[in-house]
């Protein structure tokens, strides 16, 4: 009889024990990848059930926005379009993948609190969901972007295999905030506000519509400290051909370590309980 | 865990299986609404415990206290019990979903908590849907659904409506569907809550010999029920509750003698 259908739970051990049994969480979750795609594939059609173009109104309404405001600012910023558009573009479209995958990370648990209370499906399971269906979104997304490398020639210049690594960094920072909005969301029901109240904000802090001018004084602030642009130029700068900083991805590399272990720290101290906030 | 590679030549032998809970006590936090603003939470730190913890603070509900209960291949277990007294806690500790607070669960073998048929049954998705994606959150991989959807289906006896939404189906059509699913999965241990008449007298029917299948084929069947007939047709064993305290579990056979006895507390 294999390993997963022998079943042990006990009284807290102290944290080391909680630790194991946060690992074991993780590890069982990562080989039920499967079930999380299922359930996040679930979502997106069931999201748009009768619908024609079903995600695709989504692709279509920030093509619209990528239109408007990529006209708009390049008038106002006196950029030649062939500039601003392709930016605003990819700017758009990957914020859209950080800011409502951190978004809906509020819901990962709350939502699932049916399945969280009567088996003993893995916790992050849900966290997964909620990154692989906005995966999902991306991918109808994607539409957009290659319409800008086609249309724009950016092919020509563009490093693939760096804005991949960069996709892959910003997945595994976004999926640190999904769990950790996820936990804090489920015990507190005013998170969800708070961070989308932040997420907002942060769109008008990073540069995704306006193109960061010189690093100097204030706008050095802004850039340094904001955790989004980094995320944001580590995906649209190779993209664009152009070389992101070189702190860029350390930065993210640095994000991704810290954040999972607060995040997955949090997960261990307060998984015995969280079943019980929903 | 649904992808776990089971070799197909070797099925776990049911005679295997067993559940063990050991000094079991759950207790449950109560976040009063109170609590869970974050605004009340903070304001609480800022006052700085002035205020009665007790009116402020989270309530702990005991639901179980210091349970004791053994289980081989071939127990059914029926729990009795009045509303409240943790049955379905029990059930649901049982599932691997609750984290003891003291004591110990063990349980060999595959589970199915059957606890609630409307578990991932998703209204707007048609039948067929519902049936793929509560058959993976049962823990079958998305081939063993496949395999298992015919006869899953044909269980259902719904035909064409299988394409059409949940929404359109009667309550009655609902409860089969989610019959059919929950009871697909070939379990060791079989977690039941109360549930088990649904649809139509020729559905009932159906699904009683459905259930003594399953009953036969899971190594272990643990049952809540207020329905005394129920637990004398499906359980062997019985054990009767009391706001969280378990009696020892005896015969089927002394179930009148249990009954009889004054409550535990």
């Amino acid at each position: 009889m294999d390993i997963a259908e022998h079943m042990l739970r006990t009284g807290s051990r102290g944290f080391r024990d909680d630790l194991a049994r946060a690992v074991d969480d993780l590890s069982r979750s990562v080989k039920g990848l499967g079930l999380s795609w299922s359930l996040a594939w679930h979502d997106v059609v069931s999201r748009y059930r009768g619908s024609i173009l079903g995600p695709f109104w989504i692709t279509l309404s920030m093509a619209v926005m990528v239109l408007g405001i990529g006209f708009l600012y390049a008038e106002l910023q006196n950029i030649p379009l062939a500039t601003t558009l392709p930016f605003v573009a990819l700017g758009i479209v990957f914020w859209g993948l950080i800011s409502q995958t951190v978004i809906e990370g509020c819901e990962s648990f709350v939502q699932a609190s049916g399945m969280l209370s009567q088996t003993s499906l893995p916790m992050l399971t849900f966290v997964w969901r909620t990154v692989l269906r906005n995966l999902a979104a991306l991918l109808h997304h994607l539409v957009i972007v290659v319409g800008v490398i086609a249309g724009f020639g950016l092919w020509r210049t563009m490093d693939l295999p760096l804005a991949l690594a960069g996709v892959g960094l910003v997945l595994v920072n976004v999926s640190w905030m999904c769990l950790l909005t996820a936990i804090i969301s489920a015990r507190f029901r005013d998170i969800p506000q708070i961070v989308m109240s932040i997420m907002q904000f942060s769109m008008f802090m990073t540069p995704v519509f306006w193109q960061p001018g010189e690093r100097v004084g204030l706008m050095d602030v802004v850039l340094t400290w904001n955790p989004f642009f980094h995320m944001l130029d580590a995906i649209r700068a190779p993209l664009m051909g152009v070389a992101p900083e070189a702190s860029t991805f350390s930065i993210l590399v640095v994000m991704a370590l810290a954040g999972w272990a607060v995040a997955f720290g949090l997960f261990t101290a307060t998984r015995r309980r969280i079943v019980h906030y929903l | 865990m649904s992808r776990s590679a089971k070799p197909p030549t070797a099925p776990p032998r049911p005679d295997q299986a067993f559940i063990s809970v050991r000094g079991l006590t759950l207790r449950f936090p109560v976040y009063g609404y109170d609590a869970k603003s974050l605004k009340k939470h903070l304001a609480r730190v800022a006052v700085g415990g002035r205020l009665d913890q007790a009116r402020h603070g989270s309530t702990t509900v005991t639901a179980i206290t210091g349970l004791d209960l053994e289980l081989r291949a071939g127990d059914r277990l029926g729990l009795i019990g009045h509303n409240g007294s943790g049955k379905t806690t029990l059930l649901r500790a049982l599932s691997g979903a609750y984290e003891p607070d003291e004591g110990q669960i063990e349980v060999r073998g595959k589970i199915a908590p059957l606890l609630d048929l409307s578990l991932g049954i998703d209204p707007t998705a048609t039948g067929l849907e519902n049936i793929r994606l509560r058959g993976r959150i049962a823990g079958l991989s998305a081939r063993q659904v496949e395999e298992k959807l015919d006869e899953i289906a044909g269980f259902t006896g719904l035909g064409p409506f299988l394409a059409m939404p949940l929404k359109t189906y009667s309550a009655g059509m609902q409860a089969r569907l989610a019959f059919a699913v929950a009871t697909a999965v070939d379990a060791d241990v079989l977690l039941m809550d109360e549930w088990i008449a649904v649809g139509d007298a020729d559905f009932q029917k159906i699904a009683h010999q459905r259930l003594l299948g399953l009953v036969e084929r899971a190594g272990i069947l643990v049952l809540a029920s207020h329905d005394l007939d129920l637990i004398r047709l499906y359980c062997n064993k019985v054990m009767r509750m009391d706001a969280g305290v378990g009696s020892e579990v005896v015969s089927i056979k002394a179930l009148d003698e249990l009954l009889a006895r004054p409550s535990v507390r």
